[in-house]
């Protein structure tokens, strides 16, 4: 399996050990990275495309002619970039005109949308193409008794019929996904809310912050040991955001939150150090100490 | 070039209309576990729901809480009516940035992708954590700046900040 490596910017700029870990182990499951030159943000969805859509189709564009030049695929680590840029594929798949109104703007840097790659995040790979029982194989370390709240996100979610990748309101893939590795999945209140990243960046801190402490509230009464995430800007909240949220609102637990490729590393027999644990805002001794027992 | 094109992602008559059909019954904002992030905010309550503050909004593009719509499609998800809220609200932020009421958190974002190819500004600690982890240096890059000239985005951003 051979994919055009979408590394998106946000894992770049601010979460470069999710890409590291992501290049360190996809490979090893038999998928295969090509880095592409030129790539640029997917745009991102709330901040860009829908303020300017012509713009943002255009861009994404781009980045899906870049891959068809290339006759691969696109993989992505990121709801956000999948989510724009399978909207803009299938849009401009479905309608000619808008496909060369889009056209006629990308002549302008030598790039044209043809229609023939597939856009595809990385769990969607997993799933679909490597395969659970693939992963099963590959587990050295079996997770045993961790347990783990999973965190889907909206992006990959909605809309269904687009995104196709689970149920929006009862998401079950991330289960099976920790699971295969085997931690034990848990079922939680609030489990489809948003992580309210986007509300903190572009809206209301406070409501963010208001919202992610009834969400942790929830994984943590379920009794989670960590979090899993397959989203870089879910992470990015759930750990830094929840960093921020715990002092406001005075929260007496910590909740590490790994994104699911670091699960699949420790699993496969990588140390939290080489999955860069180190560099998430919250971590805790009981998670390090019950993840060091399970990992012996 | 550029390109006069009125293009937008959602036709704005369609969602306009469906908004006019918007029942109050607020069941998009009623479930906390699953409902709309942006009624955490502090004036929202089961009677003055997010989405009636964006529908009922008399110039509902200047209106500032559009902004806090995250595009999650949990209102379009539970909207018994098939309202899609979400569809209304986007439309708006695209007339905002038009009338020139968009916050400098999208205006400063759009100019930031446009100039750079990337979202997130490129920081001299991120270079040095890729450095560290072996990974490839970042690169700008300028095509992105044809296309927003080619659809006249560079030259409202430049209006924008005369």
């Amino acid at each position: 399996m051979r994919f055009s490596f979408f590394r998106g910017c946000f894992i770049r700029v601010r979460l470069p050990h999710v890409e590291k870990v992501a290049t360190t182990i996809l490979p090893e499951l038999g998928v295969e990275l090509i880095s592409v030159e030129g790539f640029t943000c997917c745009p991102e969805p709330i901040g860009f495309t829908v303020n300017h859509p012509l713009t943002g189709l255009a861009v994404s564009a781009r980045n899906i002619a870049l891959a068809e030049e290339q006759g691969h695929d696109i993989l992505t680590l990121c709801n956000g970039c999948t989510y724009t840029l399978k909207q803009a594929n299938e849009s401009l798949k479905a309608d000619p005109e808008l496909r060369d109104r889009v056209n006629e703007v990308l002549a302008e840097t030598g790039h044209q949308f043809k229609g023939t790659a597939e856009v595809r995040h990385f769990a969607q790979v997993l799933i679909d193409q490597v395969g659970l029982n693939k992963i099963k194989d590959k587990v050295d370390k079996p997770l045993t008794g961790l347990r783990v709240a999973s965190h889907t996100g909206c992006h990959i979610l909605s809309p269904p019929e687009v995104m196709g990748f689970d149920d929006p309101q009862v998401p079950v893939k991330l289960d099976a996904m920790m699971d295969a590795l085997g931690a034990t999945p848990l079922d939680y209140a609030y489990k489809t809310q948003c992580c309210g990243w986007t509300l903190s960046n572009y809206g209301d801190r406070n409501a963010a912050a208001r919202l992610l402490g009834d969400k942790l509230a929830a994984m943590h009464g379920a009794g989670a040991d960590s979090v899993n995430v397959i989203c870089p800007q879910c992470l990015a909240q759930l750990d830094t955001g929840q960093s921020l949220a715990a002092r406001s609102l005075k929260l007496e637990f910590r909740l590490p939150t790994l994104f699911y490729i670091q699960y699949l590393a420790l699993a496969m027999g990588r140390s939290l150090a080489e999955v860069g644990y180190d560099r998430h805002r919250v971590r805790d001794p009981g998670f390090e100490e019950k993840l060091g027992r399970i990992l012996a | 070039m550029v390109l006069n094109v009125p293009y937008t992602y959602h036709d704005v008559k369609g969602v306009t209309e469906a908004a006019e059909i918007c029942l109050r019954c607020g069941v998009c904002c009623a479930v906390p576990e699953y409902g709309c992030p942006a009624q955490y905010g502090p004036s929202y309550s089961p009677t003055f729901t997010y989405v009636y503050d964006c529908l009922g909004h008399d110039e509902p593009h200047r209106n500032p809480s559009i902004w806090q719509c995250v595009s999650c499609h949990k209102c379009e998800e539970t909207c018994p009516y098939e309202v899609r809220p979400i569809h209304f609200i986007e439309a708006m932020k695209a007339r905002a940035l038009e009338a020139g009421s968009s916050p400098e958190s999208i205006t400063g974002e759009l100019e930031q992708v446009v100039e750079t190819g990337y979202a997130f500004p490129l920081t001299a600690n991120a270079e040095r954590q890729r450095q560290e982890l072996g990974l490839e240096p970042l690169k700008a890059t300028e095509e992105l700046r044809r296309i927003a000239e080619a659809t006249g985005l560079l030259g409202l951003l430049g209006r924008l900040r005369k």
